[in-house]
This record gives C-alpha cells, sequence and structure tokens, in this order.
C-alpha cells in the first residue's frame, strides 16, 4: 500500500516536472520564429510539441543516466534503499516549489540547476559526502559555465558570417539564397548525426562512425539541395508581402482619434501633456504609415527578402532547438522518477538501470502537456515581446544554442538550455545584431548558479524530514 | 521564468529618431518665421517662435527619457558615447532653432532687401544640410538590420559626404552674404546689426552640427 502511494507520488512529481518543463521553457526555442510570422502559433505548438517528444523519446536518455545515476552513488543507499526513493521524490517536490517560487519572483533560475542541486543536496547530507560523485558534479557545474560560453561563441561567429557574407555584400538576396543551402546542409546534418548515432541502441541501425557520417551527408545533401530549389523559386513569384489595403473609413477614424487626442493635449498641462503628445505623434505615425505602405515596402525590400528567405531556417533551427530541448530537459523529469520507481519495483538498488523507454515517453508526453496546456501562452508572450530577434539573428542564436545542447546531451550533461540561449543571443548582440541588450541578465544568472543549488539542497532537506517522517519505518 | 525576455533592453534608436522628428520640427518652422518677419507680422513671429520652444521642449523631455534609460549595462551595436554624442548633437540643433526665434522676438527686425537675396539662400541652404542628416536618422532602421555595414551603409556614406559638401556650401553663401551684410551697417541700427550677427552665427551653427552628426554616423558605419 505504501509503495503504491509513493509510487503514485513520484510519477505525479515526475509528470508535474515534465509539465513545467513544457509550460515554460519550450517557448525559447519556438517564440522568436512566432513573433517573426515564421509560423503561425498553432503550427508552432505542434511542431514543437513532435519535436520535444522525440527529442525526449529518442534521445533523452543519455542525460536522464547522468541524473538518475551519476550524481549519487546509489550503493551507499544498498542496505535501505527506501531512502534513496524518499530522496528522489522530495528532490523532485522541491524543485519544483523552487521553479514556482523563482517563477513568481522572476529570478532566471534554471530548471538543470535546482534538480542537481536538490540531489547533491540531499545525497551529501543524508548519505554522507562519498555518496556524491563529485568529479560528475564537477564536471556538471563546468558544463553550466561552459555551455553559454559556447553557445556565445557559436552565435557569435554564425551571426558575423551571416553579416560579412549576406549584409555586407553587394546584392543581399542573392547571396542570402546561396548561403541558405549551406545552412540547411549544416542543420540537417547536425540533427542526422545525433539520430544515427541514436539509432544505433533503439531500433538496431548498427552503423558505424564512418556510415553514420556517410549517411548524414547523404540526408544532409539531398535537404540542400531541395532548399536550393525552394529558395530559387522564391526569385519568381513576388516576394512582396500582401499590404492589407485600408479602406478610407481607417484612415478617417485615425484622423479623428489625432484631432481628439489633440483636445486633450489642448486641455492638459504637464505629465499627462507629454504623455498624450507621444500618442498624437504614434497616431501620426501609423497615419503616415498606413498612407504609404507600398512605398515603405519599397525602399526596405531587400532585407526584408533576406529576413523572409531566412524565415525557412528559423523554422529549421527552432526545430532542431525543440528536440535539443526535449533530449536535454527530459532528465530533470525522468532521471529522479526512474531511479526511485526501478528500486520501488525491484526492492534492490541497481547501479546501472537502464533508463526505461516507457519513463521517456512519460516525460516526453508531460512535456507535450505542458506546452498545449501553459507553454503555448508563452510562447505568445514571446514572441510578442521579442521583435528584435528577427529570422536572421534568431537562426543565428537558435543553431548556436541549439549545436551546444545536441553536443552537450550526446555527453549526457545536464545543462540549462535558456541560459545556452541566452549566451548564444549575447553572442549575436556581441556580433552587432541587436539594438540593446540587457547585460544585467548575465549577472543575475551568475547569481541564480550561486543561489540555486544550496536551495535547491535545503529544500529537499526539508522535504525528505517530511517524507521520511510520514512513511519512514 | 521568462529570462528571455529580460534580455532584451529597451532599443534608444526608435526614441533618437522621435527626438530627430520633434527637432527637424523646430528647424522646419524656420523658414515660416523668416516669410513673417518679411511680411512684418510680429504675432505670427512671436507664434512660431512659441511653436519652436515647445518643440525643443519636447526634444529636451525626449532626450532626458532616453538618457535616463541608457544604463551601463546596456550593449549596443554602436558605442554608448556615440550615441550620447548623436543625441546631444541632435538637441544642440533645436537649441540653435530655438535661439534664432528667440532673437527674432526681441526686437522687430527687417529683413533687408541688400542681402535677403543672399539670407534665404543661406537660410535654404542651412535647412538642406539638416534635412540629409534627417534623412540619415530615419535610416538607421535599416542600418541596424544591415549592422551597419554593406549597402545600407554606403548608401548612408554618400549622404555623409553629401551633409559635408553642404555645409561647405553653406560656408561660401556666409562669406557672401556677410560682405553684403556689413556693407549696409548704416542701414539699420546698432541693435538689429548685433541681433543679425547672432541670427547668422546660429543659422550657420545648423549646418555646422549637422555635419558634425553626420561625422558621428560615419564612426558607426563599417565600410569597405
Amino acid at each position: 500500500m505504501m509503495e503504491l502511494t509513493l509510487i503514485i507520488l513520484i510519477l505525479l512529481a515526475g509528470f508535474y516536472m515534465s509539465w513545467s518543463i513544457g509550460a515554460n521553457d519550450v517557448a525559447n526555442a519556438m517564440g522568436t520564429s512566432v513573433g517573426s510570422g515564421a509560423l503561425t502559433l498553432r503550427r508552432a505548438v505542434f511542431v514543437a510539441a513532435i519535436l520535444e517528444f522525440s527529442g525526449a523519446f529518442f534521445f533523452g536518455s543519455h542525460v536522464s543516466k547522468t541524473v538518475q545515476s551519476g550524481i549519487i552513488n546509489a550503493e551507499i543507499f544498498a542496505p535501505n534503499p527506501q531512502i534513496l526513493v524518499y530522496g528522489m521524490l522530495s528532490a523532485l517536490i522541491a524543485a519544483g516549489a523552487w521553479l514556482q517560487l523563482a517563477s513568481y519572483y522572476g529570478w532566471p533560475v534554471s530548471t538543470t540547476h535546482t534538480i542537481v542541486g536538490s540531489l547533491v543536496g540531499f545525497g551529501a547530507l543524508v548519505g554522507g559526502m562519498e555518496a556524491i560523485y563529485w568529479d560528475h558534479v564537477g564536471f556538471i557545474i563546468s558544463s553550466w559555465i561552459l555551455s553559454p560560453i559556447l553557445g556565445g561563441i557559436l552565435g557569435y561567429y554564425i551571426f558575423t558570417l551571416l553579416r560579412k557574407q549576406i549584409f555586407y555584400a553587394s546584392d543581399p538576396v542573392t547571396a542570402a539564397k546561396k548561403l541558405t543551402p549551406i545552412f540547411v546542409f549544416f542543420v540537417i546534418a547536425v540533427f542526422a548525426i545525433v539520430l544515427l548515432f541514436e539509432g544505433i541502441g533503439n531500433h538496431h541501425l548498427d552503423l558505424t562512425t564512418p556510415e553514420v557520417f556517410f549517411w548524414a551527408v547523404c540526408i544532409a545533401g539531398v535537404g540542400a539541395v531541395i532548399s536550393h530549389f525552394i529558395v530559387a523559386r522564391i526569385e519568381h513569384t513576388p516576394v512582396e508581402k500582401p499590404h492589407p489595403v485600408y479602406g478610407p473609413d481607417v484612415i478617417t477614424a485615425l484622423e479623428k482619434a489625432g484631432k481628439h487626442l489633440r483636445r486633450v493635449q489642448a486641455a492638459t498641462a504637464g505629465e499627462v501633456q507629454y504623455n498624450v503628445s507621444f500618442l498624437i505623434e504614434e497616431v501620426d505615425e501609423i497615419n503616415r504609415s498606413v498612407r504609404r505602405t507600398a512605398e515603405v515596402a519599397d525602399s526596405h525590400a531587400e532585407y526584408q527578402k533576406v529576413e523572409q528567405i531566412f524565415a525557412f531556417l528559423q523554422i529549421m533551427s527552432a526545430c532542431l532547438m525543440a528536440f535539443a530541448h526535449g533530449a536535454n530537459d527530459v532528465a530533470n523529469a525522468i532521471g529522479p522518477l526512474s531511479a526511485s520507481i526501478a528500486i520501488l519495483t525491484s526492492g534492490t538498488i541497481a547501479a546501472s538501470a537502464p533508463v526505461p523507454t516507457w519513463a521517456l515517453a512519460l516525460g516526453g508526453a508531460g512535456i507535450v502537456v505542458g506546452l498545449a496546456t501553459w507553454g503555448w501562452r508563452v510562447i505568445e508572450t514571446i514572441g510578442k515581446k521579442i521583435t528584435e530577434l528577427t529570422p536572421t539573428r534568431g537562426f543565428a542564436a537558435e543553431f548556436g544554442a541549439a549545436t551546444t545542447i545536441v553536443l552537450a546531451s550526446r555527453l549526457g550533461l545536464p545543462i540549462s538550455t535558456t541560459h545556452t540561449l541566452v549566451g548564444a543571443v549575447i553572442g549575436v548582440g556581441f556580433a552587432r545584431g541587436i539594438g540593446a541588450l540587457n547585460l544585467t541578465t548575465t549577472r543575475d544568472i551568475v547569481i541564480s548558479w550561486i543561489v540555486t543549488v544550496p536551495a535547491g539542497a535545503s529544500l529537499t532537506i526539508i522535504f525528505y524530514f517530511v517524507i521520511n517522517t510520514l512513511f519512514g519505518t | 521564468m521568462l529570462t528571455i525576455l529580460s534580455l532584451f533592453g529597451r532599443s534608444p534608436f526608435a526614441p533618437l529618431k522621435s527626438h530627430m522628428e520633434n527637432v527637424s520640427r523646430c528647424v522646419l518652422k524656420l523658414r515660416p518665421l523668416f516669410e513673417a518677419m518679411e511680411a512684418m507680422d510680429n504675432d505670427a513671429i512671436e507664434r512660431i517662435a512659441v511653436e519652436i520652444s515647445e518643440q525643443e521642449h519636447l526634444a529636451d523631455l525626449t532626450k532626458n527619457d532616453i538618457r535616463n534609460h541608457l544604463p551601463k549595462s546596456l550593449f549596443m551595436p554602436i558605442d554608448r558615447s556615440n550615441l550620447l554624442k548623436i543625441l546631444s548633437i541632435q538637441d544642440s540643433i533645436a537649441d540653435c532653432a530655438e535661439d534664432i526665434a528667440v532673437v527674432a522676438t526681441l526686437k522687430p527686425l527687417k529683413l533687408l532687401p541688400s542681402f535677403k537675396q543672399d539670407f534665404y539662400h543661406f537660410l535654404d541652404k542651412n535647412i538642406e544640410a539638416f534635412h540629409v542628416v534627417h534623412q540619415i536618422i530615419h535610416e538607421l532602421h535599416d542600418l541596424l538590420e544591415s549592422s551597419f555595414g554593406g549597402l545600407e551603409a554606403e548608401r548612408v556614406r554618400i549622404m555623409i559626404d553629401d551633409v559635408a559638401f553642404k555645409e561647405h556650401e553653406v560656408d561660401l553663401i556666409q562669406r557672401k552674404l556677410l560682405k553684403n551684410f556689413y556693407n549696409a551697417e548704416e542701414e539699420m541700427p546698432y541693435s538689429s546689426f548685433h541681433q543679425w550677427q547672432s541670427i547668422f552665427k546660429a543659422l550657420g551653427d545648423i549646418s555646422n552640427l549637422s555635419e558634425n552628426l553626420a561625422e558621428s554616423i560615419r564612426m558607426t558605419l563599417v565600410l569597405k
């Protein structure tokens, strides 16, 4: 009976964690594509759901295994395996609580850091210092610092490449068309290498390393050729977005609005008047732009076309990002869950139990549910607010971040996808790509690194004692 | 958990453009001001001076707003000090226009036929120089998009050269204007003479400042 309650509790906690990952963090991958108009919200949610799930399901085992058995030395708890189950459960609950608190106050806290902090806190205080694989933990912590830096370096160089080859070219649109297949090649190649290496275990596709590279190059080559034709076709069809034609009623209404605002301006003074004058200016600006939409579109046509071409690439990089995110972050929920379920069902501790496939599917499903119930709202918010990340910028940042995350996932390192993306965006900014970056965020992130681990650890201890008194013998 | 949102700061470029709009409204009122002076319409002069001063005040508010929201931690594609310099030059242009309007209201002035032609020529050239630099600020959006390089930078560079050339033309016209003006010293009282001198000085400053502004923008470009 007790065990059944525990299993249900653990499943609920694990599902809640994966729900929260889906609700909060998927937006990082998809938000900007929605914002730039490359994807509609509905399509973005659909694509993200598929890729997050497949990332978690096919590629999530490496990091999950690290969280499951790479941080705490389970054999220390062999005499009394129940303790480890309580610990894993309290780590999940503590991480959930800490994330709630952090999102309430708007701290840039990472799910990954919280879970690792919770596990380390529990292991070190309950099992003693020797219960933690400190060398692994050191490795993980150094990856937290290295991953944003690597993401930043990649973002910087990818955007510098775009800038030098496309924006500084005498004909940006042709240059963008020439470069697109090359970028498509690299994005698909990263994807294919990852999937083919993974295919070995799951689908009995036994490929040697050279074979993997051969097939990856083939698939990427086909993708590049297809993209070449798609991009070439853009030239023939008129690329100008159809502008909505505004009727005269719109213009008269705008003029009326301006007239009324001017009345308000005349009748007020001080701050109100100042604010109203801004409104008037804005109304006038809209008025002018409504009248001259065609003219404006003409003069900025070449850069707009470049952005249109990159909208396709941005969708691809967003997909890679969603996949990488699913692969890395599902571990935060599934690692502790599968560790404790293994103990509860078998009654003993297996030092290196494999991560069960159903657990990965559960985590993936949790992410998808989180995305469907709450995450889409966050995607919408991010899409509306981050207008500066146009397709070229978004592609550079997302491709840089996703490559880093895929690499870390392959190495089994649980890293923060958000912080990596922040690093990549800053990299793009340093390549003169973004109007204004708020670098205080980096300071907040560093503070969150320092605070999260002890906070997660102490919360876990509290929950551990609560659970121990409720269920303990 | 919207860490990524907090990363994007408030971009100063849109307010910078709107500041320039305010400045341009000051400068574009100068021509009507002197036309009113020619028509000896003192009420119109007063009214235009008040309008210019209002616009200048609005420009000041925008300027303060930009400065208040420009923390050291904000990372921009152009140097922070350069941005502040651009802003302060834009503001000085508005100040110049306001100075001219104030001097014009101090005591009724007469636009004498001996230098009227040259004066309008001088006025229009100054406004033209300003107009080009105004266009440059308008292009900022495209400059940001192209990371301050390529075609767009080339286009802006040509405009900057144009401002410099117009400033040079202003100097030539000013020489001719001053010659005629000094020769006409007997036709006006000393106070008018001094008023005119201040007006010429401030008007000439508009093109000088426009050139400085254009040069500051050139510093941000990546040219081959």
